[in-house]
């Protein structure tokens, strides 16, 4: 069978089996950066965005998923051109072996978009399901609220690697997805 | 090394002049290799790890990413045991083969598996593990035994087509605890005529797979004064631990295919390349020329993947259904039947005079190995030997090892390698005497432990000569200091509530760096007609962070940016030998390579600028990217050399450099740690509410990366000191299958890190480094035990640390 949604931002079709998890149809297409850590929902490395929302790959049926915005890992800044989320992590060395980062970088995402803002607390309590056996969580936790500093703009402008806020315009510079002119 | 049963080992004569004379505190060090902090380049520098930034956009590639590269790749199922002991007596395979998509079903009778027994343990040659794994086997001695195995189109239909093997066991009783393991009438899990390389005091009738005792002075002599005496204390405590799951973030997994010169190419997760290839040489009889290991981006390893689990079963796999195979293991085979660290009880003695000074200290160690023995005597001795030597002054030191077999899963390698399970026991142990004595722990510890200039000779006890190592570098005075400011030590602040108590433990820990006089590591650097190099190392980089601390030790000598430094993955036709990521010696051993190869090459800058510039080759030195004359000031940038050394007029060679390192030398780094805890005396609820370790790893390199390793490892070493680790049901049934039924921390249960770095220098590591991946595993467990101890009176001495335990040891009060 074939199953239509939105990956990220493009109009997609793939063929599909029906007992295809929505991480075995991304990792069959090309889409490796999720990660497969436990097939069961308890490791978050397989974490994408769904509709908005994080959801673990893993165990998420793609049938259920028809004409839903899946975001991967893959659309967020290129290793030349980072997102505010993945500077942050590179620049906190919040990363060891990287197999649950590129999870844990979606979780953060979809965190900072509903909750600009949180505490430590508030990380912690969103990133809990999402493992990472290498850093005690202590540098990640610094990645998020880092990440929540630039992305609100009080960060200046060159430690974060060039970028400012995505509302913000751009002038004469060749930064970012923010601002679209050179 | 001496057998318990051996007569003759009593009979050490002791030469301690002669050892010490062999050991001089100075060491002939390298110019250049000690540099003040503002002289340094790029080591001790936070550089950017070399492979964060394809990390964080997906784009690293561990070996599952590499399925898409084999369009014609299949994937396996393996069926394993679901009773922990007795004998495959029939497979029905054929409900199996008549599936369509199905490859090839493979049996122990299948002609790709080989017959012969070997280790998985992925050591030095030859190797210190008993050879008594089969690649799938007819005997199976604990539930998840790998007995049969099914490759198809896809992992779907392997895994329905496996589910349709009959398999008829003859069952036999198991056993599943040490001791009665060694009773006379226990299930045996062994014979010794089916086990080669068998390890000494090898005793399989009793279910014994290593024995060994040694000691230091007389420690019988010792307690029989004590009991004479009125100035002498006996102390004994006894400890355990549970098994406890690596949770490898990725599951092993290995590609294995035929290459256009039918060579067997394997991509594979293993922290071992070349002690791969070597032990699937041994076992396939194929020449180690026509085998090639690749490693990609491992996702990390802390042992297991020391362990040559997967790679044989692929490499048997892909001749069965003559095709690449991917055999990718589950979270749930990663949970009860791969490797894990292994439970200990260990017994402890000690003769103690009444200012604190130890007289005497014996230890016995029973460990269990599970069903196979990869690591079984190394780990069981290490139990011994990594923590004694902290106490080293002690006159009397005498410890006794046992690895046992249960029906239990395979103990491995895991990082700290059996001296968590010895630190629990050793630096609980130095809490009770305190205790007892009443002095702090604190001043009972400085008053016996080691320290810089002196003689180690405790880490020697089982061999079956005299040994020593000088220490070199010791900064434990100053981690002591720092950790016990930044906890508080010296103004803990009682709660309010009558029913809650606070109290501080501390923990010393020492490790190795590498295992001394066995381990080779080995590099090749060249360079570009731009000033960048190549470098090529077999050191292999599972997540911490070592290609970069290899970058920067290059960059360091030939003074460039440490990103002009390209390093390769280790591949064992391209890398120069190495053995491996284990033993926390990459940065101390290959650093010292890589560092040696630097200095080749840039000896040919020299030459290159001594013809260009006229000068003698003596009269340069390299600083940012140039080769300066100090006599004149002329220079000649690398970029020119490099131009120049590949298409110049007078002479034409490749700059490059080659050089290997193996060394006598293991200095020890060192560290302590503290655990501030309140303890609720009603219900034995306990908060933490820091942690804090201290390390002395010579001149960190990279200090980001320092912090990473302690952060992570204290958070495996909470893990030990309050979780359940792996559990299991009174017929050997696992009941730990995932992560949701084991208590690894997550970011809502994790106390919070805290990590110091203390400075000292190594004159035999690298610009002064010594080791950190290892040590910081040490220190929770016991830390932690005594914090509750010293809060409430109560010793929890067998992991975990609970609510329960904690209460019932206070209802016993």
């Amino acid at each position: 069978m074939e199953i239509d949604i939105t990956l990220n931002g493009d109009d997609v079709t793939f063929e599909i089996a029906r007992s295809d998890t929505l991480l075995d149809v991304l990792r069959d297409n090309g889409y490796t950066g999720a990660k497969r850590g436990c097939d069961t929902g308890n490791c978050g490395f397989c974490t994408v965005i769904v509709d908005g929302d994080p959801v673990k790959s893993c165990i998420r049926p793609v049938s259920q998923l028809a004409g839903t915005e899946v975001e991967t890992i893959e659309n967020l800044g290129t290793q030349d051109d980072l997102g505010p989320v993945q500077s942050a992590f590179v620049d906190n060395s919040a990363l060891q072996c990287g197999f649950c980062i590129p999870g844990m970088i979606m979780r953060s995402k979809a965190l900072l978009e509903e909750n600009p803002d949180p505490d430590e607390a508030d990380i912690r309590d969103a990133l809990s399901e999402n493992l990472c056996r290498c850093t005690g969580y202590e540098k990640i936790i610094d990645a998020v609220q880092d990440a929540s500093t630039r992305m609100s703009g009080e960060a200046d402008v060159a430690a974060d690697g060039g970028r400012v806020s995505t509302d913000a315009t751009c002038h004469g510079c060749d930064c970012l997805e923010g601002g679209s002119d050179k | 090394m001496s057998r318990t049963d051996d007569p003759d080992s009593e009979d050490k004569t002791t030469d301690t002049e002669k050892i010490a004379e062999s050991n001089p505190i100075h060491w002939d060090e390298a110019p250049n290799n000690r540099k003040a902090p503002n002289e340094r380049r790029t080591v001790s520098h936070s550089e950017e790890k070399d492979d964060a930034k394809k990390i964080v956009t997906g784009e690293a590639k561990y070996t599952a990413d590499y399925a898409r590269e084999f369009p014609d790749l299949a994937e396996a199922e393996v069926v394993r045991s679901d009773i922990a002991h007795g004998v495959v007596t029939d497979i029905d395979t054929s409900a199996a083969e008549a599936m369509d998509d199905v490859y090839a079903v493979v049996t122990p009778d299948s002609p790709e598996v080989p017959e012969k027994p070997y280790t998985s343990a992925g050591q030095s040659y030859p190797e210190p593990s008993p050879w008594d794994l089969r690649v799938l086997r007819r005997t199976v001695r604990f539930v998840g035994d790998p007995i049969a195995a099914v490759v198809a189109e896809d992992k779907d239909t392997a895994s329905k087509a496996a589910r349709k093997l009959d398999v008829t066991y003859d069952e036999y009783d198991a056993v599943f605890d040490t001791a009665e393991a060694m009773e006379p009438d226990a299930p045996q899990l062994h014979s010794a005529d089916d086990v080669e390389n068998l390890q000494p005091g090898a005793d399989y009738e009793r279910n014994i797979e290593a024995q060994m005792s040694g000691e230091i002075g007389d420690v019988d002599a010792a307690f029989s004064k004590a009991e004479e005496s009125e100035d002498l204390t006996v102390i004994e405590t006894e400890w355990e631990t549970p098994y406890q799951s690596h949770c490898v973030p990725e599951p092993h997994t290995t590609i294995a295919h035929r290459d256009e010169d039918n060579r067997y190419h394997l991509i594979s997760s293993t922290q071992v390349p070349y002690h791969t290839r070597r032990q699937l040489s041994h076992l396939f009889d194929v020449p180690i020329r026509d085998i090639q290991v690749s490693k990609p981006r491992i996702g990390a390893g802390f042992g297991s993947k020391q362990g040559m689990i997967t790679e044989p079963l692929t490499m048997a796999l892909t001749d069965a259904a003559d095709r690449p195979v991917k055999v990718e293991t589950t979270r749930r085979e990663q949970f009860h039947a791969l490797r894990n660290r292994r439970p200990a009880r260990v017994e402890l003695r000690s003769v103690v005079a009444d200012d604190g000074e130890l007289e005497a200290i014996d230890m016995e160690a029973v460990t269990n190995s599970g069903a196979y023995g990869p690591h079984g005597m190394t780990v069981a001795s290490a139990v011994g030997k990594k923590p004694l030597p902290l106490y080293t002054h002690t006159p009397n030191i005498r410890y006794e090892m046992t690895a046992v077999h249960t029906n239990l899963p395979i103990a491995g390698a895991f990082r700290g390698y059996g001296a968590p399970q010895g630190h629990l026991a050793v630096e609980g142990h130095m809490d009770e005497i305190a205790r007892e004595l009443d002095i702090d722990p604190i001043d009972l510890r400085s008053r016996n432990v080691i320290s810089e200039g002196d003689l180690e000779v405790a880490s020697g006890i089982l061999k079956d000569k005299e040994y020593g190592r000088r220490i070199r570098s010791c900064g434990l005075d100053e981690c002591i200091a720092e950790g016990r400011a930044a906890i508080g030590w010296d103004d803990v602040d009682q709660p309010e509530a009558d029913h809650l108590h606070r109290a501080c433990g501390m923990a010393l820990t020492i490790q190795g760096s590498g295992v001394p006089g066995e381990e080779l590591g080995a590099a090749h650097i060249k360079m570009n007609e731009d000033a960048s190099f190549i470098l090529q190392t077999g050191a292999v980089d599972i997540g911490p962070g070592a290609d970069t601390v290899m970058a920067q030790i290059a960059a360091e000598v030939l003074s460039v940016p440490p990103e002009d430094v390209l390093v390769q993955p280790s591949d064992t036709d391209i890398s120069p030998f190495d053995h491996g990521a284990y033993a926390s010696s990459t940065t101390y051993i290959t650093g010292q390579a890589v560092k040696k190869a630097a200095e080749e090459a840039r000896g040919m800058l020299f030459e290159f600028a001594s013809r260009m510039l006229g000068e003698p080759e003596s009269a340069f030195t390299v600083d940012d990217g140039a080769v300066i004359s100090e006599i004149t000031g002329e220079s000649v940038s690398i970029e020119e050399i490099g131009y120049e050394s590949m298409y110049g007029d007078e002479v034409r060679a490749q700059v490059m450099g080659d050089a290997s390192h193996c060394t006598e030398e293991s200095p020890p780094p060192f560290g302590a740690q503290f655990v501030d805890v309140t303890v609720n005396e009603e219900t034995g609820e306990f908060e933490i509410h820091d942690m804090v370790y201290a390390v002395d790893c010579g001149v960190a390199l990279n200090p980001a990366l320092v912090e990473g390793q302690i952060e992570g490892a204290m958070h495996m070493s909470y893990e030990l000191a309050t979780g359940d680790g792996i559990t299991f049901d009174e017929d050997g049934q696992p009941q730990t299958l995932g992560f949701r039924d084991y208590d690894m921390p997550t970011t809502a249960d994790q106390p919070p890190l805290t990590s110091l770095i203390v400075e000292t220098h190594e004159p035999t590591g690298p610009f002064g480094a010594k080791s950190v991946a290892e040590i910081p595993v040490n220190g929770v467990p016991p830390a932690l035990s005594n914090a509750v101890r010293r809060a409430v009176g109560v010793r929890i001495g067998d992991m975990p640390i609970t609510p329960e335990k904690i209460a019932a040891a206070l209802d016993d009060d």
